[in-house]
């Protein structure tokens, strides 16, 4: 199993590991509900340095990756990240990433553990038809995200940055962007597998950041409806159906724009979020009936630990509001279509 | 280390039953269970008057990430619940041995095969 730069601070910690594609990562280290709280109310490091890092960097650069994400990144300005959805053919989601543009000519793309090679075989597909080349240098680069109400303020002493939403700085070897997966402020900080310990061990020396692991990860992104790849799409949903067209910047060309198009508009099942109205824990794969009869599953599931309530994910003709039961374990509880974040 | 109390009888499922005076049994799980578990978030209960076989499912303890059926190791009848459980599921995590009991039943036979703390310990080391 592959192993981070961080896997034996992460043992000294007590951390609990396990297998994600194919990385023996940290699923918690205290326990997920003291985790989550602490990215809430303070702040929290995560070690998420199976992510993918691949560099495109040429002339057209922009123009390539324009062409093969949703997104038309040849607006994206230097020093600012856009997330955007990389389709196949039939306007299907590959995968979901952050494109960073770290200059005119060269970007960065931070694509999902277990789609990393995919995409950058993908890429390396399309890329004969443009002036610019592709590096995977996933290997060689590490990530640690922090993320809370505190993230900004411990930023700002251990390196003396401050970065906006959505906006990037680079210091040295590191690449640090105001984005994360908890709906928190933070930042992550991308940068080279040896100089990830010292930085990691600095975070947490300056107190206030609790080592958190991927369950409370998972627990966090779901409050805010965010998707998770491989879960919530599996390669068979198009972006309208993930209700995620704001993603879509329709006013250029893009691989899958043509089936996006033929799609708008017409009635299809979408993303939507599940609130329980009473005790349960809703799990992945959990039927959802409604007026008897069973419309879907859920993708995702747990229970909130910032509401206690359960919530999850499903692809739904439904509206929010409508009542709905959810199947656990043979018994149908009571729930409601809702629009995420939940709260 | 988890704590095994020496007085109580334990399943190789984790499960520890008490055995009372007036012939009913308190079952709950081990501390190296709720350890194991980590985060107790729900606990779905079964009702008073409920009957079930030896090996059957009486009840879930749920943490975040996974679900955990909790199985009788001798058929019986339900005589109480903790409901307690149902506002506090952490009494799981916190008090395994005493405030986080799930149920007690009349055993219909005499329990077989359960580990006492020696053996049980062992079991987990």
């Amino acid at each position: 199993m592959l192993r981070t730069p961080l896997h034996e601070s992460h043992s000294a910690l007590g951390a609990r590991l396990v297998d994600f594609a194919g990385w023996e990562m940290p699923i918690q280290f205290e326990g997920i509900l003291a985790e989550h709280r602490a990215v809430r109310s303070a702040a929290g490091v995560f070690d998420v340095s199976h992510m993918g890092q691949l560099f495109v960097s040429g002339p057209k650069a922009a123009a390539f990756l324009a062409w093969v994400t949703t997104w038309d990144i040849r607006n994206l300005e230097p020093a600012r990240c856009r997330y955007c959805h990389i389709l196949d053919d039939e306007g299907h989601i590959i995968d979901d990433t952050i494109v960073y543009c770290l200059a005119p000519d060269e970007f960065l793309l931070v694509p999902n553990a277990a789609t990393t090679d995919r995409i950058a075989d993908w890429l390396a597909s399309q890329i004969s038809d443009f002036d610019a080349s592709l590096e995977d240098c996933s290997a060689e680069m590490a990530c640690i995200a922090l993320q809370g109400p505190d993230a900004p303020r411990l930023l700002e002493m251990h390196l003396a940055l401050a970065v906006e939403p959505f906006s990037l700085a680079r210091q040295g070897d590191l690449i640090v962007s105001g984005t994360g997966y908890t709906g928190e402020p933070g930042c992550e900080i991308i940068l080279p597998v040896d100089a990830a310990l010292p930085i990691w061990e600095a975070l947490l020396a300056l107190g206030g950041a609790t080592p958190c692991g991927l369950g409370a990860r998972d627990t966090l992104r779901l409050e805010r409806g965010m998707l998770l790849s491989g879960t919530d799409f599996d390669g068979s949903q198009t972006p309208l159906e993930a209700n995620c067209g704001w993603v879509i910047g329709w006013g250029h060309q893009f691989i899958g724009r043509e089936p996006l198009l033929a799609q708008r508009g017409s009635g299809y099942a979408v993303l939507r979020g599940i609130q329980l109205a009473e005790r349960g824990v809703p799990r992945p794969g959990c039927d959802v009936f409604h007026a008897g009869e069973r419309v879907g599953q859920l993708t995702s599931g747990t229970l909130s630990p910032s509401l206690g309530t359960g919530i999850g994910l499903a692809y739904l003709n439904l509206e929010p509001g409508t009542a709905v039961t959810v199947a656990v374990r043979g018994k149908h509880l009571n729930a409601r279509v809702v629009r995420p974040p939940f709260q | 280390m988890s704590d095994v109390p020496e007085e109580l009888q334990y399943a190789e499922s984790h499960e520890w039953l008490r055995q009372r005076d007036d012939g009913t049994c308190v079952l709950g799980i081990s501390d190296h269970a709720q350890q194991a578990l980590s985060d107790v978030v729900f606990v779905e209960l079964p009702t008073v008057g409920d009957t079930f076989g030896a090996g059957d499912r009486v009840a879930v303890a749920e943490s975040v990430k996974a679900a955990s059926d909790i199985y009788a190791p001798v058929a019986g009848e339900i005589t109480e619940v903790n409901q307690q459980l149902e506002e506090a599921p952490e009494l799981l995590n916190e008090s395994p041995y005493e405030l986080g009991w799930i149920v007690a039943f009349r055993p219909a036979a005499e329990p077989q095969g359960l580990l006492d703390a020696a053996a049980y310990r062992q079991a987990i080391e």
